[in-house]
């Protein structure tokens, strides 16, 4: 290998070779496990995304194609992209869709909206985690055009980031940690919504289990 | 305006490049107002954390942890990324980073490149290393876009424009957009440089971006952002250059888990902030194909060595303790002469040029200590600028000239009377007559002449009282046991 590689190592091990070195577990004694119960998870989880201005609506299994076709309508918009693990009764009748098969930048561009769904949400920071699956997604998709409906089941929502990690079992080649519509406040610290990425995110929860009372 | 110069081997010591931008009051009201709202911000989304002070002490220990075994992570990490698709360069210095980086563009035969935001860019001046070489950089980070039109340069780690108002971008944005009806509205601003940048991202075939963390044992390398300016470069180009300081490197993805919830709320005061990315190497279909990552060391190695510096190398880059630092937020981060301004460049810059440069900047500070309480990594800035003081110190105490300098000759006098009792009663006694004259009738001193003024240009100096302790220690009234 390079020189540069040889004498940044050696230099490194060097200076590390000293009494300086102090081997020592990481203590992780932070909050790792949520407390709240599964209303109240849930209810964290609308909460933040609202205010990041988020649009956000829940429904059941049963009602997801119909609630799915209920926010497409009302945006307005007419072709959508979709990924191409998308179960089909999410593709609502009625709209010009886009299936992503290899589609060019200029052809996603050309979309007015993108639907898709997720690996996982995390209620602690309102956050929506893309492991780009099949039904999630090239990272492209959930870009270029200016209006994102995500569709969360309840099952994928948990409190804290650490149990997000948790559910990893294997680190993802692939992630995007989606926390509310891309914004700036490069400019006198004034919040604005949407410079590159989608302006508007739109969240559908689904209840797709029964509630687990406490 | 005198322009501004982030080179450390030439910029004007700490003092004199300060005072210009002191009597700019533009300037300091946009750095105040700016600071005050994120220090508002990040107190507010630290008070609700209620496990802050356990999640910074795992984020120093998984940093030292990292600084301990650096050449093991690094080797893991080129490793996997390599394994992954991705090509590993090292570069010992910022010359040897440049010249990969052009030479991989060279290759691609690319004319312009997309930039993210990057500081470790900034450290080894890219920017004008690419233009020589006939390709153009577009930075596409709003803030980066505002100085880039403004031919202007950093200020801030994590707002780099923060010290230009609004009117200012108006002004720049109108000027260099050709937008002469554009508005002073941060939102129509926006919008201009939304317009202005989709045509590059959907056009340019070459991206650089810089790297928050680095996961040894996947090869990932994660970036946050805002914007999504940095999403568009991390997925639309064929070509990618990841340019990452050394100890951007965690040992495990889950280390993330600390990393991303501490970074956000430090930098931007928020839970979490709007993307953060990570990918590892190439994956087919999605992303660039042709993925390099160039590791630089440009002076950091070296500061391993020493266990209170060390600890320099643990910073994530969130500029907590810029906004907090009373001197910063008078200065502004120009006045640094580096990217890296405020208490971590008065640390970092200094050691990154081997304290042969910047040694001006371990004193621009009040050790007040704000800085080590916001710093998400605990790193202790206070105990690492004393200890680069006695450096500078111990240098300068061994040049000729010092014989003669005014403040070493008193430094040895003070030496000399500090060391012997009476020596020291003899001096006690002499100042309180020769201070006499200067004292008024409060017992304060507002003025004295010559190198005196120095001090009572800006603070005023108590009056000798007329005894000392021991005097009246040894003339009290003695009590009959």
């Amino acid at each position: 290998m390079s020189d540069a590689r040889q004498q940044i190592l050696s230099r490194i091990r060097h200076a590390t070779s000293g009494p300086a070195a102090v081997d020592s577990d990481v203590p992780r004694n932070y909050i790792r496990r949520g407390s709240l119960d599964e209303t109240a998870r849930l209810s964290l989880m609308v909460e933040r995304l609202q205010e990041y201005d988020a649009d956000v609506v829940e429904c059941t299994l049963g009602d997801l194609p119909a609630c799915i076709a209920d926010r497409l309508q009302s945006s307005g918009k007419q072709t959508f992209v979709a990924p191409p693990g998308l179960p089909a009764e999410w593709l609502a009748r009625g709209f010009d869709w886009k299936i992503d098969h290899a589609l060019t930048h200029a052809e996603i561009e050309a979309c007015d909206g993108v639907v898709t769904a997720c690996f996982a949400g995390v209620a602690d920071s309102g956050t929506i985690v893309l492991h780009h699956s099949a039904s999630e997604g090239r990272r492209i998709l959930t870009l270029l055009p200016d209006w994102h409906l995500c569709v969360v089941r309840r099952s994928q929502i948990v409190e804290t980031l650490p149990e997000y990690f948790a559910r990893c079992l294997q680190p993802p080649s692939l992630a995007t940690y989606i926390s509310g519509p891309s914004a700036t406040a490069d400019i006198e610290m004034t919040r604005i919504k949407g410079v590159h990425g989608p302006r508007f995110l739109h969240v559908i929860l689904v209840h797709d289990e029964p509630a687990t009372e406490v | 305006m005198t322009p501004v110069d982030l080179d450390p081997r030439t910029a004007p010591p700490f003092p004199q490049a300060a005072l210009p931008i002191l009597r700019n009051t533009q300037l300091r009201k946009n750095v105040a107002h700016a600071t005050d709202v994120i220090l508002a911000k990040r107190a507010r989304l630290v008070a609700e954390k209620t496990d802050w002070q356990q999640l910074r002490t795992a984020a120093a220990a998984i940093k030292d942890d990292v600084l301990g075994h650096l050449d093991q992570y690094l080797v893991e990490f080129e490793e996997r990324c390599t394994a992954a698709g991705g090509h590993v360069h090292w570069a010992s210095d910022a010359a040897e980073a440049r010249r990969i980086v052009v030479d991989i563009l060279r290759a691609e035969k690319a004319t312009e490149v997309i930039k993210i935001k990057t500081m470790t860019s900034a450290e080894i001046q890219l920017n004008p290393a690419l233009e020589a070489a006939g390709i153009k950089a577009v930075e596409t980070d709003l803030a980066e876009l505002i100085l880039q039109l403004g031919d202007d340069e950093p200020s801030h780690i994590v707002a780099p424009a923060l010290h230009v108002n609004r009117s200012q971008v108006r002004e720049i944005f109108a000027r260099r957009m050709g937008l002469a009806e554009l508005t002073d509205d941060p939102e129509a601003l926006t919008a201009a440089a939304r317009a202005y940048l989709r045509k590059k991202f959907l056009s340019v075939d070459a991206a650089i971006c810089g790297a928050n963390f680095l996961v040894a044992e996947t090869g990932a390398v994660t970036i946050v952002e805002s914007e999504g300016n940095g999403r568009m470069c991390l997925t639309l180009p064929r070509t990618l250059i990841a340019l990452s300081g050394i100890e951007k490197v965690v040992p495990t993805f889950r280390d993330l888990e600390v990393m991303l919830q501490v970074l956000a709320r430090s930098a931007t005061g928020e839970r979490m902030n709007p993307y953060s990315s990570l990918w590892t190497g190439v994956t087919a279909g999605d992303g660039p194909q042709n993925f390099h990552v160039v590791l630089l060391d440009n002076g950091r190695s070296p500061i391993l060595a020493h266990h209170t510096e060390r600890q320099t190398l643990r910073c994530i880059r969130c500029a907590a303790c810029q906004n907090t630092c009373p001197v910063y937020r008078q200065t502004g981060g120009h006045a640094y002469g580096s990217v890296y301004g405020g208490p971590i460049g008065a640390i970092l810059t200094p050691q990154l040029m081997h304290m042969d440069h910047a040694q001006t900047l371990p004193f621009a500070s009040s050790l007040c200590a704000a800085c080590y309480e916001v710093c998400p990594v605990k790193i202790n800035i206070p105990e690492v600028l004393i200890e680069l003081r006695a450096q500078v110190v111990d240098r300068e105490r061994k040049q000729a000239a010092r014989a003669f300098d005014l403040m070493y000759i008193g430094m040895r006098v003070a030496n000399s009377i500090f060391a012997s009792a009476w020596r020291f009663r003899l001096a006690q006694r002499l100042g309180r007559i020769a201070l006499r004259p200067f004292t008024r009738k409060d017992g304060w001193i507002h003025a004295l002449p010559s190198l005196g003024s120095r001090w009572t240009m800006t603070r005023d100096l108590r009056g000798f009282p007329d005894q000392t302790f021991r005097e009246w220690w040894a003339s009290r009234p003695k009590e009959k046991s």
